[in-house]
């Protein structure tokens, strides 16, 4: 009875396996492709989907389309699970890796064996410290010390306040917040009465600070890291006739609520700035440059402009692009946490706000060269590099200045 | 519903031998291994290389170990949750204190058996003697553990010295995986315990604890053990991982959770206790990690991996159940 | 050698007539052990909301009691089910995909329309209660146990998730389940009222009915509700579809409190559906626990972390002490020898004569009462 089991099993089995071959054989037979892998550490939210949307529509507008063999694998949190799929990357011949790392040290050993095979390895938005793959993001802008600055401003120098952060014991977390915390610490009267983690989530980012506020109502400000619109709604369930500034990132939501006139007259005011998921796109475009030996890159570490949209320079778009300095979308469009910053005139004309939705290219469009020129990222220990020393400068503030001292 | 008490009748009368090798969980899974290795060799090609053979042994070793640790404490018939918190706090200790060298290596390596050994014994100590239930008091120290991996260290980072890194990841002599080699070493390990008064025990009490203490074993003494022997395969756990990932991570073993408990059921271990057994886990612990290489060589991608997973875990389980109820209908 | 969830309480279990008898003790209007339990957990829940003034002025208020009230409300719901399947042996890890489920069906179907609402709301709570049936035939026909069965179902319907929304679900917050947290009927939010009939319903449903009775026959022992001519496999089948309903009461309720819907909302309450039960003292083998202390646990749960937030540690630390006073909380009220124990001599006595050997309800199987 049980050899019946098995034989069934494995006459299954090697049925399986024969198709499989067959069918790995065709793919092999039209190769010339670059065979590029894309490897979301986690799918699930709004920012991640856009990102890996823009690398899918990029790796389909002409001429990638025809130069380009693009597979996506989602591994989950869980770094072994993406060391594994790195591994099998590797040994599949892949010619590049385009990834969201989930870890900014745990993956170096992999990534180091990969560079030797010949794998060129890009990672947006988090960052690793093995030097031999190319870090692409915004991290070190300076989220963190332009908000702070801007939330102080809007305060004129004194307040209570609540600090949202992500996750904790993440790199990128421990970096806003060290950023925020050097601008903070110059203002005696900033006191923070509260650091809680919204996970980088609005649903938890509201519920958190629901529980700050029933502990500290005399709150006159928040810093938010993502999750800011769940901040904002939970600050408006608590019923309070009188806002106050709040700094966050680049939700759809947060961004059309700060030219909301009815908020406004209430004192709310902010910020939003933080991580694009534009910078994917960014991060495919120049692989594909060295790929195709388009670019002779000498730097590992590039820098993402960082976003920047103060409440007065909020703009709806009446279309499906940023033109002419708009920055948000009608709120029928997109969902609430959309997040904004899907594309960038300059560096990425190819791409709208379907194409982050869709994942498909936008109609007509052909790749555009990047500049010459890539804005190199300063070394910072922990993010993009093992050991190595931090500029002076480092959390030198680069889009608001100190209105009051 | 009467199968179920046969069985139960038949249990005791059966045919040992047959019931051995066909009801065994550890067979099971491990002919299931076999034929989707076979079907990964088929369509990755090389795999029978030295390297990728590492590779595959180094992924593998850290959860396997948890599953063997988790495994002892679920023979007695408990959960023991606390896993991810040790794993991640020896982690950031192997990642922060330890320095270079064959001595500091050694420091380590005890430093985490220790970690693994002290929780278990909380762990031990409260379900046998304080009366909790374990999922419960597990969970408390996991929390605890987690918050402690964040004060050692608030974000990833520090550094598993290469020595550690090296020496527990490439092959030894340059021939044989140094983490099968380690997974032979505990797999030994584990048949010395089992013939041990303490392994009869550990079943004895998962099966009938009244009876077994009515028969004179000391339930809760061999309770505080298998805690306590978990924890130390925890703590084994976490140092395999660091050396595996050469860093420190607070939130490294939260993975763990869910895949330690998979591993178990899949290697064919009762989650009532009393049967079953750690080298079966660690085989299923295998067949998760093998799965995620097969189906990414099988070019299925993105969210139809989670999919797989999940029918393929159901599949494991219930290719099991059916051997081991052939098994029972054999011997009866 | 079994490895099936119904039988793996077979051995040993106790005569049909005393598990009725402890059920009829539970039914009635007498306070056991439970009960002290419960009333226990509640009355840590008022002292440290009442002892929290001293951290913070915005502590020990009315105000803030409302809030707890609030946020705890999807633990709750979610804990309902998660106790039924518990009660009956079992584990529910799908409850946190299953609430997504719930909360992206209702993002989807409900939108700003109010006939939507009734047949909406049905619809889905048929669809997540299918889903639960489903881990309740896995675990019952398949005899696959419960922790794989709901882990797969868990991980599959996520794959589809991903797959049918590419990641983002589309969709509008229904305006009136939002009113359903912002608007007040009788100086209380609308939700909380829900939430006390919710709680009112369950529990005569757990310990006043017919069908209750039968979940906890079939948890202290299923062969012996089997010989006793129980629907055993229908009753847990049963424990799991209500299981997945209030998943997906519970999902709703969250785009309702959050406006909106992602792929992981639901994720970050499986853990603590699992601990509020646990903590309320339901044993994780089945045959123990009522709703309210569930209730009760879920609300120590949520006070105990909006005040150790107001501590100002680090995080780090933070997290020590939530764990270290859930460990205190667990040994204090545990029923054998903790506060309610204390409480009730008389039940004791008479207790210890009727569990063999002064042990808990299964006293061949317990991971902590044995």
């Amino acid at each position: 009875m049980i050899g019946q089991y098995l034989k069934r099993g494995l006459l299954a089995f090697s049925a399986a396996a024969a198709l499989f071959m067959a069918a790995h054989g065709e793919s092999k037979a039209q190769d010339k492709k670059f065979k590029i892998y894309l490897s979301l550490s986690y799918s699930g939210n709004d920012w991640q989907t856009e990102a890996a949307n823009i690398v899918k529509a990029l790796a389909a507008t002409p001429p990638y389309d025809k130069l380009v063999d693009l597979r996506e694998v989602i591994s989950g949190t869980d770094v072994q699970a993406q060391i594994s799929a790195y591994e099998s990357m590797i040994a599949d011949k892949a010619d590049g890796v385009i990834s969201f790392p989930v870890s900014p040290t745990a993956l170096n050993r992999t990534i180091r064996k990969g560079c030797k095979a010949g794998v060129l390895f890009f990672m947006y938005d988090a960052t690793v410290t093995e030097p031999c793959a190319y870090n692409v993001s915004y991290i070190t802008s300076g989220f963190g010390e332009n908000t702070a600055q801007a939330l102080v401003n809007m305060l004129g120098g004194k307040g209570i306040i609540f600090e949202n952060r992500g996750v904790p014991g993440n790199s990128v977390d421990k970096r806003h917040v060290l950023g925020a915390e050097a601008i903070f610490k110059k203002y005696p009267n900033i006191h923070i009465v509260a650091t809680y983690y919204g996970m980088w989530s609005a649903q938890t980012s509201q519920q958190e600070t629901a529980k700050a506020l029933i502990a500290h109502p005399e709150v006159t400000g928040i810093w938010s890291e993502y999750g800011e619109e769940g901040v904002l709604k939970a600050v408006l369930a608590s019923k309070r006739s009188e806002l106050f500034p709040i700094t966050g990132e680049d939700s759809n939501a947060f961004r059309l609520a700060l030219i909301d006139p009815a908020l406004k007259a209430r004192g709310f005011t902010g910020a939003s700035s933080g991580s694009p998921p534009a910078t994917a796109g960014y991060a495919f475009k120049i692989m594909m440059e060295v790929l195709t030996k388009k670019r002779n890159l000498a730097i590992h570490n590039i820098e993402y402009p960082l976003p920047w949209v103060p409440a007065d320079k909020v703009k709806v778009c009446p279309g499906d692009e940023f033109e002419n300095g708009c920055n948000v979308f009608p709120k029928d469009k997109v969902t609430d946490s959309f997040t904004t910053e899907v594309f960038e005139p300059v560096l990425l004309p190819e791409l709208t706000m379907k194409t982050a939705l869709t994942g498909l290219p936008k109609p007509g469009a052909t790749i555009q060269p990047l500049p010459a020129a890539l804005h190199p990222a300063p070394l910072e220990p922990g993010i993009n590099c093992g050991h190595c020393e931090p500029p002076a400068d480092l959390y030198k503030l680069t889009k608001v200045q100190p209105a009051v001292h | 519903m009467s199968a179920f008490v046969s069985r139960k009748v038949s249990d005791q009368t059966a045919d040992r031998s047959i019931r051995l090798w066909l009801g065994n969980g550890a067979l099971v899974v491990s002919i299931l291994y076999v034929l989707l290795f076979a079907f990964y060799a088929a369509a990755q090609g090389d795999v029978f290389g030295l390297q990728p053979m590492n590779d595959l042994a180094n992924d593998t070793l850290p959860l396997a170990l948890a599953a063997a640790g988790g495994t002892v404490v679920m023979l007695t018939g408990g959960f023991d949750l606390s896993v991810a918190g040790v794993i991640s706090l020896v982690n950031v200790c192997i990642a922060t204190q330890i320095g270079d060298g064959p001595l500091n290596a050694l420091w380590g390596l005890l430093l985490a058996i220790l970690i693994g050994l002290a929780v278990g014994m909380v762990n031990g100590a409260l379900v046998a003697f304080g009366k909790l239930q374990s999922i419960a008091s597990t969970l408390a120290t996991m929390i605890v553990c987690s918050g402690l991996a964040i004060v050692v260290l608030d974000a990833p980072g520090g550094n598993v010295s290469d020595f550690i890194a090296d020496n527990a990841t490439d092959p030894i002599l340059g021939v044989f995986p140094a983490a099968g080699a380690i997974a032979l070493v505990i797999v030994l390990l584990w048949l010395v315990v089992r013939s041990t008064a303490f392994g009869v025990a550990i079943y004895a009490v998962g099966a009938d604890e009244t009876a077994a203490s009515l028969a004179g074993v000391p339930v809760l003494r061999t309770k505080f053990l298998a805690y306590s022997l978990g924890g130390i395969c925890y703590g084994l756990a976490g140092f395999m991982l660091s050396a595996v990932t050469a860093t420190g991570s607070p939130s490294a073993g939260t993975p763990f959770l869910l895949l330690m408990f998979a591993a178990i059921a899949i290697g064919g271990t009762s989650f009532a206790g009393g049967y079953g057994g750690p080298i079966g886990s660690m085989v299923g612990a295998a067949l998760l990690v093998l799965l995620q290489k097969a189906l990414f060589s099988a070019g299925v991608s993105s969210f139809y991996t989670v999919i797989f997973q999940g029918a393929i875990m159901i599949l494991a389980v219930l290719v099991g159940g059916i051997s081991a109820s052939i098994a029972a209908g054999r011997s009866r | 050698m079994t490895k099936t969830s119904p039988s793996e309480h077979a051995t040993a279990a106790p005569v049909p007539e005393a598990s009725a008898k402890a059920t009829a003790a539970r039914s009635g209007f007498r306070i056991g052990p439970e009960g002290w339990t419960t009333l226990a957990l509640f009355g840590l829940t008022v002292f440290m909301i009442l002892a929290s003034r001293l951290i913070s002025s915005g502590f020990g208020s009315w105000q803030q009691a409302q809030a707890i009230l609030l946020l705890s409300s999807f633990t709750i719901v979610l804990g309902f089910g998660q106790g039924l399947v518990i009660l009956i042996g079992g584990l529910d890890l799908s409850v946190g995909v299953v609430m997504t489920l719930g909360g992206i069906l209702a993002y989807r179907w409900i939108g700003t329309s109010l006939v939507a609402l009734f047949w909406a709301i049905p619809c889905i709570l048929l669809v997540t209660g299918c889903v639960g049936a489903i881990n309740g035939l896995g675990a019952t026909l398949l005899r696959l146990p419960p922790f794989i069965m709901t882990l797969a179902t868990s991980l599959i319907i996520y794959g589809v998730f991903l797959g049918f929304t590419g990641g983002q679900p589309r969709g509008v917050a229904s305006p009136a389940l939002t009113s359903a947290y912002t608007s007040t009927f009788a100086g209380l939010p609308v939700i909380l009222w829900l939430l006390l009939i919710f709680i009112i319903l369950a529990t005569l449903v757990q310990s006043h009915s017919s069908f209750g009775r039968r979940l906890y026959a079939v948890g202290t022992s299923p062969m012996a509700a089997y010989i006793a001519g129980l629907p055993v496999r229908l009753l847990i089948v049963a424990a799991y579809a209500i299981s997945g309903a209030t998943s997906g009461l519970a999902g709703i309720l969250l785009v309702g409190y959050a406006t909106g819907a992602t792929l992981t909302m639901g994720q970050s309450y499986l853990l603590p559906s699992v601990a509020a039960v646990v903590v309320g003292g339901a044993s994780i083998l089945g045959g123990r626990g009522t709703y309210l202390a569930t209730v009760g646990g879920a609300l120590l749960l949520t006070t105990l972390s909006t005040i150790i937030e107001a501590l100002g540690l680090a995080e780090g630390w933070r997290t020590v002490i939530y764990g270290l006073v859930i460990m205190l909380a667990l040994l204090a009220l545990r029923e054998n020898m903790g506060i309610g124990w204390a409480l009730t001599p008389k039940f004791r006595n008479t207790a210890s004569r009727s569990r063999p050997g002064g042990a808990g309800h299964k006293p061949n199987k317990t991971g902590g009462n044995g």
